[in-house]
């Protein structure tokens, strides 16, 4: 009989957090709550993306951002965090570099918040509870775009 | 207390519950509550200001709540510890988030305060001057309720 590896490229799908080349896609997770950062840490391991740090607020986002630079590929950005929210933090790192891939990720989805986002260089707005699929789904379309 | 207000905050409560803690979720009898509401074992407080002003109480007992942060988490939790707090402070946060981004959209413009958990036994609420809507909610991993009370600011 014969096994699920006697067919093994065709269909095989590529996780998501992997690039062309085989290496992982770097994340920088922004979220003040720890059961968020888990939550989003299992989605993005479990596609093979490497998380290579988190920041509780959006000072210590600017500056990680800063500190690991170039080596991020996708930052998820809370925006209701204490010292600095999200939105600012979003400003301050497209100021430092224009192409970085900011997605925000919220509870609260108003249109002029998800607008003032998107003009401010979001690359897309996740609004919570986060499902799984559609994460994974928003987050592999603006790291591969 | 007009029922515009109200409904958005049960609606997405119960859709919150039902994508994150278990599919099941019933609501039962709403009720008008006067001034002072016993509160079981955990409470989260979210606070709204602006058009309107009130606040949104999600209470459960310890018991329940247990479930309800193991379940988020996929795992069983014991204790009442960071990863439980963060866990039921976020419950508050999604739920009341959900609701006033609706709010929005009918029009209704107001904010919300970060949530804040409260942990005790016996503890009351007392209200000033404002009616507060008590919807209990009935899931596998015990019940809870959603407390919303809210007035309309008269000045412009």
């Amino acid at each position: 009989m014969k096994s699920a590896s006697d067919f093994p490229t065709i269909n095989a799908k590529i996780p998501d957090g992997l690039k062309e080349d085989g290496s992982k896609y770097r994340v920088l997770l922004v979220d003040d709550s720890i059961f968020v950062k888990k939550q989003l840490q299992q989605m993005l391991l479990s596609q093979d993306y490497e998380v290579v740090d988190t920041a509780a607020d959006g000072e210590e986002a600017v500056a990680k951002y800063k500190q690991h630079y170039p080596n991020i590929d996708l930052v998820t950005m809370d925006i209701t965090m204490p010292k600095m929210d999200g939105l600012t933090a979003l400003e301050q790192i497209i100021e430092f570099d224009r192409s970085a891939k900011v997605v925000m990720i919220s509870a609260l989805g108003k249109e002029e918040l998800v607008k003032k986002a998107l003009l401010l260089g979001a690359r897309n707005f996740i609004i919570k509870p986060l499902d799984r699929v559609k994460v994974l789904e928003r987050l592999a379309s603006v790291v591969k775009r | 207390m007009r029922v515009e207000y109200i409904n958005p905050f049960v609606e997405s409560a119960m859709s919150v519950l039902k994508s994150t803690v278990s599919e099941n979720v019933k609501r039962g009898t709403p009720k008008l509550s006067t001034s002072i509401n016993n509160i079981q074992g955990v409470a989260i407080i979210v606070g709204l200001a602006g058009q309107v002003s009130g606040r949104v109480v999600l209470d459960m007992s310890e018991e329940t709540a247990l479930n309800v942060a193991s379940s988020m988490n996929g795992e069983r939790l014991d204790s009442l510890d960071e990863l439980v707090s963060a866990t039921l402070t976020e419950l508050g946060n999604m739920i009341t988030g959900n609701a006033i981004t609706k709010l929005h959209e009918l029009g209704f413009k107001f904010d919300l305060t970060p949530p804040a958990l409260f942990v005790g036994d016996n503890l009351r609420l007392t209200d000033n001057k404002i009616e507060a809507l008590v919807v209990p909610l009935e899931l596998e991993e015990g019940n809870l309720c959603i407390n919303v009370a809210i007035k309309e600011n008269i000045y412009k």
